[in-house]
């Protein structure tokens, strides 16, 4: 008879970090789906290449690097696809193969990959190619015309042309955007089952989109042209961001009172940013910069002591 | 506090049975928080059951008694599951059974409480949940005690011999309770219960609808003893831990390095409620308890009595224990905070409530990269960072554990079982708060 003897527990649950990263998958395919109902075979080749060229990119650096801690755990994959859903349709396909391997490499594994990375990899391939393509991440072509001509998105034309798009074209995504960003209600499907599976924790979404919410609401009371709550919550990227991109876990606080302190300072940013800078969106940006600010966020809301 | 996938089946339903003729059987001297006990006996010596055969030492120790009577063939180091080896007495069992005869619940009225405690610390009674803290230190508070928690709640996997017990005889652990409520006089006696355990649910119940258990007060001057109170909680892990237990009956919690009785809390098994219904009615020293043997390794799972001091050895060689498949691992106590062992010749000591055998069941995943989810600090029911200490041990920066409350842990285990990167998380704790306390 042999015998193991461990430390306990010596019971452990079923979940592991690639059924983490199907479920994410999973949650995402409503969106999926919705972005090739929208922008057809454009979306398939996007959604392929990004996921391809991330998968290629740890392999490599996996090789070399003689790890092989992280291969088969579908991290890679969900980079690449998260990052797919944050482009516009119409990027050329070099474009999008350089984000994957800006996300693998620069964004995950200098930091000393899964886990130890302190942006959102996906994210960082994003702000890499708006710095390096900015035309080309800022052109969006329409998914109700067959031949791609360039239209504006929601956030642009409220801000630049005070228009206000209509809250059901948002909500079921006929307008132009971003791959994965157009259909509120796809991401919202998504989002619900990432928190029921308790796959991603309810705290930062919550607080991130009660923050856009309650803000978005005291603007549109002063004056309707700044947006409604609707408008705010359903256009641009804010629901992939608060479901998909504020929830990875690397990269947000670990403590949870620091999870509320990240998901408020996301919304307030976002809002800040949508207001009144220069650019129409800024969920990408607010969440890179409380990404940075995660290690600071953590030191200071240690949990009170059990009894005191 | 997390849920956990309980097992518990076929133990839950298995009648309690008896093993009262082992052959030898080897009593360690530590058995119980404190010092260990001072042999009275030595080797050659003839000793008869219930008969004391090493005493307390200091004011927190306890009793150990023959548990069968025969002949002392050695004090020698012998295999000890926390202790991997400690001095134990060594006795060669002889095939005679000793009956204990009961008092009536009227005798009991006119005992005073001195005699009380004195016969539960005769009989080297203590904490049968697992801690084997002397029972009577703790019956005899510095502090006022306003609620008195009975723990039913078993929230370890696997096990069942506390939910057995209750079942059988919960009439005698009314008694025990009775009897400890005298000693300390509560506000309040709740009974805590966990809902899957609908049959001893109905038994508390039952019991307390009737009035037969109101023993009349032990002085003149004690107004009557408050009635039990049954609280049925969810089913989760850990709470039946102490603190999380005070936690979720006063809403209180115990404040760090402190006791329950700082914030007038009490807690006491039924296992322990019962032993001392046995000590103080029957005048039975803690011989014997009783143990589910389960895991998927078993033929079929068992609730046993067995006297203390015998090995798993010894039944698995009589056919008490039968094994359907090679064990893997064997442990002492339940799956979330029992001790791997390495071999059969462990003893069954006054703390141990069950044994388990694992074959399939044994989980042998490879560590992965932390992903720092936080599920380890979402389920910590102590509000700690177990990841902080994972990352500080690696890097071998013990210093910085302590500003992370490291003592505080009382390694339940939850952080590293719902750890998705497969961490064994308790094992870092355990080396830093070895450093932690020992600066080594």
């Amino acid at each position: 008879m042999t015998l193991t003897v461990s430390n306990p527990p010596h019971l452990k649950s079923k979940v592991n970090t690639p059924f983490l990263m199907k479920q994410v998958i999973i949650a995402l395919s409503p969106a999926v789906v919705a972005s090739i109902n929208f922008f057809g075979i454009r979306a398939v080749i996007l959604i392929a290449n990004c996921i391809f060229s991330a998968m290629i990119t740890e392999r490599i650096i996996l090789f070399l690097g003689k790890k092989s801690s992280t291969l088969n755990d579908y991290s890679a994959a969900v980079t690449g696809l998260l990052l797919a859903l944050t482009l516009p349709p119409s990027v050329p396909w070099y474009v999008a193969s350089l984000g994957s391997i800006v996300a693998i490499s620069i964004g995950k594994h200098i930091f000393g990959g899964l886990g130890a990375n302190i942006f959102n990899p996906a994210l960082i391939g994003r702000a890499f190619l708006m710095a390096a393509y900015p035309r080309i991440l800022t052109t969006f072509i329409n998914p109700s015309s067959v031949d791609a001509i360039s239209s504006a998105t929601p956030l642009v034309l409220r801000k630049f042309s005070q228009v206000i798009t209509p809250t059901t074209a948002l909500f079921f995504g006929k307008v132009s955007g971003s791959l994965g960003e157009t259909s509120a209600i796809c991401l919202i499907i998504g989002g619900i089952y990432l928190l029921i599976r308790k796959i991603a924790g309810w705290r930062i979404p919550l607080s991130l989109l009660l923050t856009t919410t309650i803000t978005s609401a005291i603007f549109f009371i002063f004056n309707p042209s700044w947006g409604s709550v609707w408008f705010h919550l359903f256009g641009g990227g804010l629901l992939l961001g608060a479901f998909f991109m504020a929830t990875d876990p690397a990269t947000t606080p670990t403590t949870k009172r620091g999870r509320y302190i990240f998901g408020i300072g996301c919304g307030l940013l976002i809002m800040i940013i949508r207001y009144f800078s220069g650019l129409p969106e800024g969920v990408m940006y607010s969440i890179l910069f409380m990404n940075a600010l995660t290690p600071l966020i953590n030191r200071y809301t240690k949990p009170r002591r059990f009894g005191t | 506090m997390i849920r956990v996938e309980e097992y518990k089946e076929p133990q839950h339903d298995s009648s309690s049975q008896k093993f009262h003729n082992p052959s030898k059987l080897y009593l360690p001297l530590s058995q119980h928080t404190g010092a260990p006990s001072k042999p009275c006996v030595k080797k050659g010596d003839q000793v008869s059951e219930g008969e004391v055969i090493a005493k307390a030492s200091g004011a927190i120790s306890a009793q150990l008694h023959a548990p069968k009577s025969g002949k002392v063939i050695d004090i020698a180091n012998w295999y000890h599951p926390t202790l991997k080896k400690a001095p134990a007495i060594i006795i060669q069992c002889q095939d005679e059974e000793k009956e204990y005869s009961s008092c009536k619940d009227k005798d009991i009225e006119l005992l005073t409480k001195e005699k009380i405690l004195k016969t539960i610390a005769d009989c080297g009674i203590v904490g049968m949940g697992g801690a084997a803290f002397p029972t009577h230190v703790k019956l005899d508070p510095p502090k006022k005690i306003d609620t008195l928690i009975i723990n039913g709640c078993e929230c370890e996997p696997y096990l069942a011999c506390d939910y057995r017990l209750m079942i059988e005889n919960m009439d005698k652990i009314f008694r025990g309770i009775r009897l400890i409520a005298k000693l300390i006089n509560p506000k309040e006696i709740i009974f805590a219960i966990e809902e899957n355990k609908s049959a001893a649910i109905k038994k508390v119940n039952l019991l307390i609808n009737t009035k037969k258990f109101d023993l009349p007060r032990l002085e003149p001057r004690q107004t009557d003893l408050p009635p039990i109170r049954l609280v049925v909680l969810d089913t989760a892990y850990p709470q039946g831990g102490e603190k999380q237990l005070i936690q979720l009956i006063t809403k209180k919690k115990v404040p760090p390095k402190g006791l329950p009785l700082d914030i007038g809390a009490l807690v006491h098994n039924v296992a322990t409620c019962f032993a001392i219904y046995e000590a103080v009615y029957l005048n039975k020293p803690l011989v014997e308890r009783l143990v589910s043997f389960c895991g998927d390794a078993l033929a079929t799972p068992k609730n046993i009595w067995v006297k203390i001091g015998t090995t798993l050895q010894e039944l698995i060689d009589k056919k008490i224990l039968e094994f359907e498949k090679e064990p893997k691992k064997i442990i002492c106590g339940g799956p979330m905070m029992g001790i791997a062992l390495d071999g059969l010749d462990y003893p069954i000591l006054k703390n141990a409530g069950g044994f388990l055998f694992l074959c399939d069941q044994v989980d042998d995943s490879e560590e992965k990269p932390c992903l720092r989810c936080s599920r380890c600090v979402d389920t910590c029911p102590m509000d700690l960072l177990p990841l902080e200490y994972v990352k500080r041990v690696k890097k071998e920066e013990y210093a910085s554990l302590s500003e992370f409350n490291i003592a505080d842990c009382i390694e339940c285990g939850c952080c590293a079982y719902s750890c998705p990167a497969k961490i064994p998380i308790v094992h870092y704790i355990k080396i830093g708060k070895n450093y932690d306390l020992n600066g080594k």
